[in-house]
């Protein structure tokens, strides 16, 4: 009886235990504190820091859009919130805008930030109601992103000189 | 007395066992960043599997794993899938052991993959016994560990001397890519070596079975006592 116990003891412990590593080669943590992140979004767990959001939008406000990020990124370590992403999206997408040009680097990062949100909002459809916003879906900032990076003869009409970062 | 063994040793076999396997298996792929001492984690690439598959024919042809024992008919169904999993870790632990002495890429890769292909191949058709092969395996884990982890780590560090000067000047024109990594990989490799060599001492070729317990040994005594008396009285 015993014996059998052990058995199954030892059967279960060895699934459970290949399962974690397979987990954790499948989702590549880069610190302890990834570790534990992963594992808060793997329990369903997982929230993002409210309080630091919020700082970090009141830097967005003020156009410090760097800062934001920053902010943001410890507020939600694992990526996992669609708001916070759509924020990350929007910031790249303000500091990369040029009256002139676009940053292409600062735009496909917020591209990347922006088709996260997408991906993990419900049904793929996110709407934000701030009112300092001008784009208030994440289709529309992606649309945005999109265009930004694209080339075409639309870029070099001069009447773009005029447009108004949204 | 006895059963204090056989409770040890269903431990052992059951649950000891396949954790040293699959901790051999975690760490074997572990690295650690040398910049900015972040984990990263490398999957077994596809030659670590073929020479797995090597080492685990020449477990079985010399004798250090009797298949036909360990995988029976005659023994309960737990029993099987028990051995059956640590089975499948042993194979996945010795990959992640050539993972973990590896060379990450460029020419050294190759070059250590090649010496590792070579050994594996010609000692399938040695003359072996399980005592030999450990010993054996020993000193090829032992070189490639010592080889990756204190001499090329040390001729490619970015704090290297005179030595790191001369060999760069010697293979000039030759592209050996050497990944930086901290001083912590060569730990944890070694403490993943050390975990595998652990795991290979405790694998015996017929897994132990469990004695019968005293009261089921009494119960048969009993049985073959009172058929007999049976028989005596017709």
């Amino acid at each position: 009886m015993q014996q059998r116990l052990i058995q199954i003891t030892g059967i279960t412990w060895t699934l459970i235990y290949a399962g974690i590593i397979l987990w954790i080669y499948a989702t590549e943590p880069r610190s302890f504190s990834e570790v534990k992140t992963n594992t808060r979004v793997a329990a369903g767990i997982y929230e993002v820091n409210q309080e630091k959001f919020n700082n970090g939008l009141e830097l967005f406000h003020h156009d410090q859009f760097r800062a934001a990020r920053d902010v943001w990124a410890s507020a939600d370590p694992g990526q996992q919130d669609p708001h916070t992403q759509f924020y990350v999206g929007y910031a790249f997408y303000r500091e990369g805008w040029g009256r002139v040009y676009n940053d292409d680097a600062l735009f496909k990062q917020g591209l990347e930030a922006v088709n996260r949100a997408i991906s993990l909002a419900p049904n793929g459809i996110l709407t934000v109601d701030d009112p300092n916003l001008q784009m208030h879906s994440a289709a529309e900032l992606k649309t945005e992103l999109d265009q930004g990076i694209e080339r075409s003869w639309k870029d070099l009409n001069p009447l773009k000189l005029f447009r108004e970062r949204k | 007395m006895k059963d204090y063994a056989d409770r040890n040793r269903a431990l052992l076999n059951f649950i000891v066992l396949p954790t040293l396997l699959l901790s051999a298996g975690l760490l074997g792929g572990l690295r650690i960043d040398g910049q900015t001492r972040q984990f990263i984690f490398i999957a077994p690439p596809l030659v670590t599997l073929l020479l797995a598959i090597l080492l685990m024919s020449l477990f079985l042809r010399v004798g250090a794993i009797e298949l036909r024992h360990w995988l029976t008919i005659e023994q309960p169904m737990m029993t099987n899938v028990s051995h059956l999993l640590t089975l499948i870790a042993l194979f996945f632990a010795s990959a992640q052991a050539f993972n973990s002495v590896l060379p990450e890429n460029g020419l050294l890769h190759w070059m250590f993959s090649v010496f590792f292909l070579w050994t594996l191949w010609t000692n399938q058709f040695s003359i072996f016994d399980p005592r030999r092969l450990l010993r054996s395996l020993l000193v090829i884990f032992g070189t490639a560990f010592v080889l990756k982890h204190l001499v090329v780590a040390g001729l490619y560090a970015p704090e290297g001397g005179w030595l790191r000067g001369l060999t760069s000047t010697l293979l000039q024109g030759i592209a050996i890519d050497v990944p930086a990594f901290a001083p912590a990989t060569g730990y944890i490799s070694f403490f993943a070596l050390a975990l595998y060599v652990g795991g290979l001492l405790l694998i015996t070729p017929i897994p132990v079975r469990p004695r019968a317990s005293t009261v089921n040994k009494l119960t048969v005594r009993e049985d073959a006592l009172s058929q007999s008396s049976e028989s005596e009285s017709a």
